[in-house]
């Protein structure tokens, strides 16, 4: 026994050392920034009032978050943004890659011209999203004054840019399904839409759970588009929490605060990754048994 | 000794300033170093450059400033950050050097100094200005009620699309209109004892007032509410107001044929009181200060004081159009034919101008104010009530930062 011990552990020993450099980059990379940010989350700490310290406040800053009705909306908003957006994301990526895939000639301009909008950077999309509308509005009536009209360019933007993306996954999902299935069901005699629904989108269920799962990552994230577009206005219509975040790190300089409230996005996303992983994985699983 | 002779193995201590690195305020700068440069040959004079953007080089200051760095040792501070910097004691009170400061505009000295102490030297003002068009109307508003109904008639006659413009976007030119507006109507934002005041009959007069002019039948279009300087210039250059609430600088672009339509039919005035109140007018600008962990204060200071000194002021003005901060330079025609905006307007209008808060949180300050200002535009809030959660959120800060009025503030 002993003798089969020794190679083992020399070579546990061996595996150890071998993954060192690679467990010490993430650790660098991924765990200490986050680290430093709860660290910082825990503390209050105004860049702009030194006279205050830096003491140790536990979860007051979580505390206060919850009870600041700013914080509350933007996470409001966030949620909602994410609820309307990818839905309609996904329904029209699933289109656009059922054409993609159907499509028998030009196949290659068709999937260069989809994927167009992918390929914008964000700020340039935001921008011309932006003089667009403002070019719809009139004298009495503009899309970036009123609270609800506002997220109107927002979402059609976020559509716009991200429907390329789902298609593409999407693609790659119809691409793995025999077509003999389909074929035997036609052969049986089912309809298309019968075909879609019963063969199509169960075999495309792990496709749609992963795009799924991307899109709300990012939109639970949302900055960019509104930082261009709005600003978070009219008033703070439109903040999502990684805007407000950034406003109190960025412009007031509340480190402490700011970390707490970069701290929720984390934890919302996060959450929201183990949860839909979770339960998303299991009925796939099951559903195959 | 040109800045360019000064290189790398030169052992004379450094003394360095804070500036732009862009166009022709780069250039002035430096060459207004190189004058200082010669009078102190021992010292070898740096500009360090920093950001134009306020937002960047203000925190950038703060990264600075926070880990105690000797450099720069001059900076130039918007007017709405030096009694921040003061308070942080980052920056070293003057009077220890006896400045003489009788010479600077009163507005712009108030917002130097930081609990009495002055802080700061000014060293460019900019102020708010009401211009109108010549051919559509003969003489300057006397108050915002004869403006309104100016504005109306030419609207109604189709003269203009809009009466007025104004930047009512949420940023800070908002905040500079509201504070004309205010005080027009007698208020403020913060009392002199440093007491939260902008939910105080006056105020929601003030922002009534702003609202009904951006309403459905106002005289400012609605979708001023996303404008900002250019936004403002761009519209009332192209013909489209009889009014516009705008910053000196605009003048010399209303005034150019090849871009503008109302090129020779412009004038510029303060901006009117209500009636039988005086003209208001929001202060904007720069001052210089001296970093509190500089190696060496007194060669800081005399660089500062420098800069802010007649001939430097007076070549600034002819060369980046900005605005003297010395009453002096306003008489006898010293700057006739030097900056390209006419004088007396904007005399006038410094004679009335009137600082922005002077609070060490400023920047958060404002930003509640901006949003609680563009809900109430924007129809999202009463004006009142949009009014009274600023003034709280206002009072939330200040006891947060320890700054409350009956804590004693610091």
């Amino acid at each position: 026994m002993n003798r089969q011990a020794t190679p083992r552990r020399r070579e546990s020993l061996h595996a150890a050392l071998l993954i060192a450099p690679a467990a010490g980059l993430i650790v660098l990379a991924a765990l200490l920034p986050i680290v430093v940010t709860v660290s910082e989350a825990l503390h209050g700490h105004d860049l702009r009032l030194p006279w205050l310290g830096r003491p140790f406040v536990g979860l007051a800053n979580f505390v206060e978050a919850a009870g600041d009705p700013r914080f509350v909306e933007a996470a409001i908003h966030t949620a909602l943004f994410a609820l309307v957006s990818v839905p309609i994301e996904l329904a029209l990526g699933l289109a656009l890659a059922v054409v993609m895939h159907r499509a028998v000639r030009g196949r290659a301009v068709i999937r260069v011209a989809a994927l167009l909008p992918w390929t914008v950077p964000t700020v340039v999309a935001a921008l011309i999203w932006r003089f667009m509308f403002e070019s719809f509005s009139t004298t009495s009536f503009n899309w970036f004054i009123h609270p609800l009209a506002a997220w109107v360019p927002i979402a059609a933007a976020d559509v716009w840019k991200t429907t390329p993306f789902v298609a593409i996954l999407l693609l790659a999902g119809l691409q793995t399904i025999d077509p003999a299935l389909d074929e035997a069901a036609r052969i049986d005699g089912a309809g298309p839409l019968r075909r879609f629904t019963t063969i199509t989108l169960p075999l495309l269920a792990p496709a749609l759970v992963v795009a799924t799962a991307f899109r709300v990552l990012d939109a639970l994230r949302l900055f960019d588009l509104v930082y261009v577009m709005t600003g978070g206005g009219p008033g703070t219509a439109t903040e999502p929490l990684s805007l407000y975040a950034f406003v109190v790190l960025m412009q007031h300089l509340r480190f402490g605060y700011g970390a707490a409230l970069s701290m929720t996005v984390f934890l919302f996303t996060f959450a929201f990754a183990v949860i839909w992983i979770r339960t998303m994985g299991r009925t796939l699983t099951s559903e195959r048994a | 000794m040109s800045l360019a002779a000064c290189r790398a193995e030169d052992s004379r201590p450094a003394l360095s300033f804070s500036g732009s690195g862009l166009g022709p305020e780069a250039e002035l700068v430096r060459r207004q170093l190189d004058r200082f440069s010669d009078r102190h040959p021992h010292v070898r004079v740096e500009l360090r450059v920093t950001p134009d953007a306020a937002d960047q080089r203000h925190q950038l200051y703060v990264q600075w400033l926070n880990a105690r760095s000797p450099a720069p040792d001059v900076l130039q501070l918007d007017v709405v950050w030096t009694a921040e910097f003061a308070a942080a004691g980052w920056i070293l009170p003057l009077d220890r050097f006896t400045p003489d400061v009788a010479d600077f505009v009163p507005a712009a000295l108030r917002a130097s100094k930081w609990q009495g102490v002055l802080y700061a030297l000014p060293w460019f003002v900019d102020v708010g200005l009401l211009y109108w068009r010549t051919d559509l109307l003969q003489a300057a508003p006397a108050s915002l009620t004869a403006l309104e109904q100016a504005a109306r008639r030419s609207m109604t006659s189709g003269e203009t699309p809009f009466g007025l413009v104004w930047t009512g976007a949420r940023y800070e030119g908002l905040v500079t209109v509201f504070v004309e507006y205010l005080a027009a109507a007698g208020g403020g934002i913060l009392s002199e004892d440093g007491r939260v005041t902008v939910d105080a009959p006056a105020a929601v007069e003030a922002l009534t007032r702003m609202r009904r002019e951006v309403g459905a039948d106002g005289v400012v279009p609605i979708s001023a509410l996303n404008w900002r300087e250019e936004d403002v210039r761009l519209a009332f250059q192209n013909g489209r107001a009889l009014f516009m609430r705008n910053w000196p600088y605009a003048w010399s672009l209303l005034q150019d044929p090849a871009r503008s339509r109302v090129a020779g039919r412009v004038a510029a005035a303060p901006v009117p009181g209500l009636d039988g109140r005086e003209a208001v007018a929001a202060l904007g600008g720069a001052e210089l200060a001296v970093n509190a962990h500089s190696d060496q204060p007194q060669l800081a200071f005399a660089m500062a004081e420098f800069l802010t000194a007649p001939e430097q002021m007076l070549e600034r003005a002819r060369f980046a159009a900005q605005l003297p901060a010395r009453l002096s330079l306003y008489e006898n025609g010293a700057l006739d034919g030097v900056l390209p905006v006419p004088v007396r307007p904007v005399r006038q209008a410094l004679n009335a101008a009137i600082p922005r808060p002077v609070t060490p949180v400023y920047s958060e300050l404002s930003e509640i104010l901006q949003v609680s200002l563009h809900r109430a535009l924007t129809g999202q809030q009463h004006p009142a009530a949009a009014l009274a959660e600023a003034a709280a959120n206002m009072r939330a800060l200040l006891a947060r930062s320890g700054l409350a009025a009956d804590t004693g503030a610091r």
